[in-house]
């Protein structure tokens, strides 16, 4: 039975510790600017405005690491940059005092442009050049060029970012809900310039994170640490919902631009893709963000040659950055709407398309190790088109609209299937990026302690992490018990996305726990069992170069339909109904695997039909206008697993519909309009007009 | 000024300023830490008491307006059999919401079960949208109510379990 995980500590909002200050953000009016000065009328007594200055005074770096300031001083990179702290005993108070203040900039023009850009505004690049790529587009018979466009999203996380930072007798402890407790240590660390092993991060209930608490936590975190040394007082940092939608990262926005040379079947002959992600003022996982959208866009259909120039690129704007599944999202809708773009064009069902240029057993895309086994997708395919009706509804849309081309009077419908899948790793250079370490611990009164830092995880993680334990040393699942996450005796862990690390920890505890059975009877308890992964990083050829990325390590697959209807007084898109079918290894709770994928794909749902934020506008009325999709308009949602049997390796699946529900989605769209808006989301004002075009 | 409420039974006497939300009055002079002031605009629901027998966002009730009221917050209602039957059905389906909307979503559906014993799947996912947090999926949010109405029938009418 799922009961709520003592193992964590609980929400920030509701830690207090005695004497405790509360800090309030000063922000940035301006977009860019050169220097800033800060100002500010007579403050309370008990009050104290915190600029950079006294930061530094205190001999603490301003900078997390090149280009990333935890105040803006010298130069303030987006509208709402932290600038200074209001600290004191009332958090109202505090939250008046901070917006009163002012501050004198020597501004600039934002660079607000992204799609072209300057080399300045370069963050990371990435590139791949593979096989005869202006020859294969000089003798193919189809070639087509299109750009793929996708927006800013929210995360909808549960506790709005904060930290506590206070010092608790020799270190500095710092609270604070993160997805990555050793990136905070190490930035906090960093900053007040003390060892890392002078620093206990002890994280607080993370909730619903959907990869909103990647790397942020350890600016606010290190904002907090300051404040509290200056004061001598622990210090607590909690954004109002507010200003968290309108100043934390969001997913970042993307244009791909995809020109593809085919045969008259519909076969690739060449790929040449130009990716464009912008991340805002700045990242710190960038290269992560390009790797897993190279990896989405490239992985899943073979082509002979292949050029690709990917960029993560900074403009004056909030940091963007992951949702769900890092960059995969964005890469799959526009690699899936280019293989309905071509169906269309030749004239054949999207399906035959995707299913003629899959990848199989033994192929590889430029030069990455090729493919050992045979993915299922088909699989999953001729499930997921029992599962929806699909031929019949497709080709009954179709007849429909070809009968009634303006849909004025018929349905407006649509339904589609994607295939995709998500990988089981990290393509990041990071330091920590790829390190997953767990410890256990079979104690004297056959209790069995999971020591790991990863416990952070929802209480669905850990109950899979618990059923594996379970079966591997046969011991109740009462006996089993997670140690607290803290840095200082938990053993240091990646960042725990969605669920990508969430399948390296099981494979972690299954490790430690068949050690344990070999040892069980022969040695004297407690036994103790460590392991960990290595670093991995990309293969290299001779020179240096990347050798591709091997995009299928520990993969899940899974294929979606989605079934769409056109209001058509409004123009919204209502999805009517989602499948699943999902390939994910053992399954270790069905039902806990149902409700995650369940609340993902309405989370996914919302990607497509939300509203997209504007941070160049900013402002309260995107803020009130924001909200996920209403429990009302959810779907009905069909999910079967296959294979399930046949494996004893259970892999990561919540990120599987992030990644394949807003292409099918948006392939749904294009037949129900029977055009191509080629971006998401798209709303009822736009829609309508396509569908009144002649 | 000072305003005379009842809060959980108890008569109490709040300090607040003219611009102050009930939310934050409550949360500050009373400690209770089931309420969250969070979105401040009425969608979140993780500020719901009950005033004068009414389900509120405290976060759109100025203090002042208070004056006089009896307020039932999730600490009132804790140790009540509905509520207890309300969590161990949240249990039983798998369904226990984050810690962030868990006490605004028990009282939720605390408010559609007093108010309707065998409420049907639209009114309660109707019910459940008032409090916005993606955590727990509706297929199971919706089979918990179905269990806690019935533990509360069964109780009602003397319905031992079979």
């Amino acid at each position: 039975m799922r009961k709520e995980s003592t193992d964590t500590l609980p929400l920030l909002s509701t830690l207090h510790f005695p004497g405790m200050l509360y800090a309030s953000t000063i922000r940035s009016s301006v977009a860019r600017a050169t220097s800033v000065h800060l100002s500010h009328d007579p403050l309370p007594a008990g009050y104290l405005c915190i600029a950079p200055a006294d930061v530094a005074a205190e001999g603490c770096s301003l900078l997390l690491s090149e280009g990333i300031s935890l105040f803006a001083h010298a130069d303030v990179s987006y509208k709402g940059e932290p600038i200074g702290l209001v600290v004191g005993p009332d958090a109202a108070i505090c939250d008046e005092l901070a917006q009163s203040a002012t501050a004198v900039y020597e501004e600039e023009d934002p660079s607000l442009e992204w799609e072209s850009f300057s080399s300045s505004q370069i963050a990371y690049r990435y590139e791949i050049d593979y096989g005869e790529v202006e020859l294969a587009f000089a003798k193919s018979a189809k070639i087509e060029k299109a750009i793929y466009r996708n927006g800013i999203f929210d995360h909808h996380y549960s506790e709005p970012m904060g930290a506590i930072a206070n010092w608790e007798y020799d270190k500095i402890a710092i609270y604070c809900a993160t997805q990555w407790p050793t990136h905070v240590r190490q930035a906090v660390a960093a900053a007040m310039h003390i060892a890392e092993s002078d620093v206990v991060v002890k994280p607080t209930n993370l909730g619903k994170s959907l990869d909103g608490r990647l790397w942020f936590p350890s600016i606010v975190a290190c904002q907090a640490a300051m404040a509290a040394k200056i004061c001598g007082k622990p210090v607590k940092i909690l954004y109002t919902r507010e200003e968290d939608f309108l100043y934390t990262p969001k997913q970042a926005r993307s244009a791909v631009t995809i020109r593809s040379a085919s045969d008259e079947q519909g076969k690739l002959q060449a790929l040449d893709v130009n990716l464009i992600i912008n991340i805002g003022a700045y990242n710190p996982m960038a290269q992560e963000l390009v790797r897993q959208a190279v990896a989405a866009i490239t992985g899943i259909y073979f082509c002979p040659a292949m050029r690709l120039e990917a960029y993560a690129i900074k403009s004056n704007i909030i940091p963007l950055g992951a949702m769900g599944s890092i960059g995969a999202t964005h890469a799959f809708f526009s690699i899936e709407a280019h293989m309905n773009h071509l169906a269309k064009i030749l004239g054949k069902a999207p399906a035959e398309i995707k299913m003629l240029n899959m990848m199989s057993k033994g192929s590889s895309n430029f030069g990455a190790p090729a493919l050992g086994y045979e993915i299922p997708f088909s699989k999953i395919h001729r499930q997921l088109e029992k599962m929806s009706d699909y031929r019949r509804k497709y080709a009954s849309y179709e007849l429909v609209k070809k009968r009634d081309p303006g849909c004025r009077e018929g349905v407006v419908r649509g339904i589609a299937l994607t295939l995709g899948y998500q990988n089981g790793r990290s393509y990041s250079d990071l330091p920590m990026m790829n390190a997953y370490a767990v410890e256990t611990t079979l104690d004297r009164n056959l209790n069995l302690v999971i020591n790991t830092q990863a416990s952070i995880g929802s209480d669905s993680l850990k109950a899979m992490w618990k059923a594996s334990a379970e079966a591997a040393l046969s011991i109740s699942g009462e006996k089993i018990h997670f140690a607290p996450p803290n840095t200082d005796t938990a053993q240091p862990c990646g960042p725990l996305t969605l669920s990508r690390g969430a399948s390296i920890i099981n494979r972690l505890i299954e490790r430690t726990c068949r050690a344990i059975q070999k040892k069980r009877f022969r040695e004297s308890l407690p036994i103790v069992v460590k392991t960990q992964t290595k670093a991995i990083s990309p293969p290299k050829d001779p020179s240096g170069q990347d050798r591709g990325i091997p995009v299928f390590d520990a993969a899940s697959w899974c294929g979606s339909a989605v079934e769409i209807e056109i209001d058509r007084i409004s123009g919204e898109p209502k999805p009517l109904a989602v499948w699943m079918v999902v390939d994910a290894g053992k399954i270790v709770s069905k039902e806990l695997a149902l409700s995650s994928l369940r609340s993902s794909i309405i989370s996914a749902l919302s990607l497509c039909t939300g509203a997209d934020f504007d941070p160049e506008k900013g402002g309260r009325d995107q803020y009130l206008h924001d909200r996920g999709m209403r429990l009302t308009d959810v779907p009905d949602i069909g999910i079967e697993f296959i294979d399930s049997d046949k494996t004893t390796l259970a892999h990561g699946l919540g990120e599987l519909p992030f990644i394949t529900i807003p292409a099918a989605f948006y392939s749904a769209l294009t037949q129900a309009l029977g055009a191509e808006p080629r971006q998401l989301p798209l709303h009822g004002s736009e829609i309508l007009r396509l569908l009144e075009a002649p | 000024m000072i305003i005379d409420v009842t809060v959980n039974g108890e008569p109490k006497r709040l300090q607040a300023r003219s611009g102050d939300r009930l939310v934050d009055v409550l949360r500050k002079d009373l400690t209770l830490s089931s309420l969250f002031s969070d979105c401040l605009s009425g969608r979140c629901g993780r500020c719901f008491i009950f005033l004068d027998g009414r389900l509120v966002h405290s976060c759109l009730i100025p203090a002042f307006k208070a004056k006089g009221s009896a307020i039932v917050t999730f600490e009132g209602l804790r140790e009540s059999p509905e509520v207890r039957e309300i969590i161990s059905a949240l249990e039983k389906a798998q369904a226990m919401p984050c810690s962030f909307c868990k006490t605004g979503k028990i009282m939720a559906i605390t408010e559609l079960l007093g108010r309707k014993p065998l409420p049907g799947e639209e009114e309660i996912l109707e019910q459940l949208d008032m409090v916005s947090c993606p955590c727990t999926d509706p297929v199971s949010l919706v089979a918990a109510v179905g269990i806690a109405a019935e533990l509360r029938n069964k109780r009602k009418f003397n319905r031992a379990d079979k």
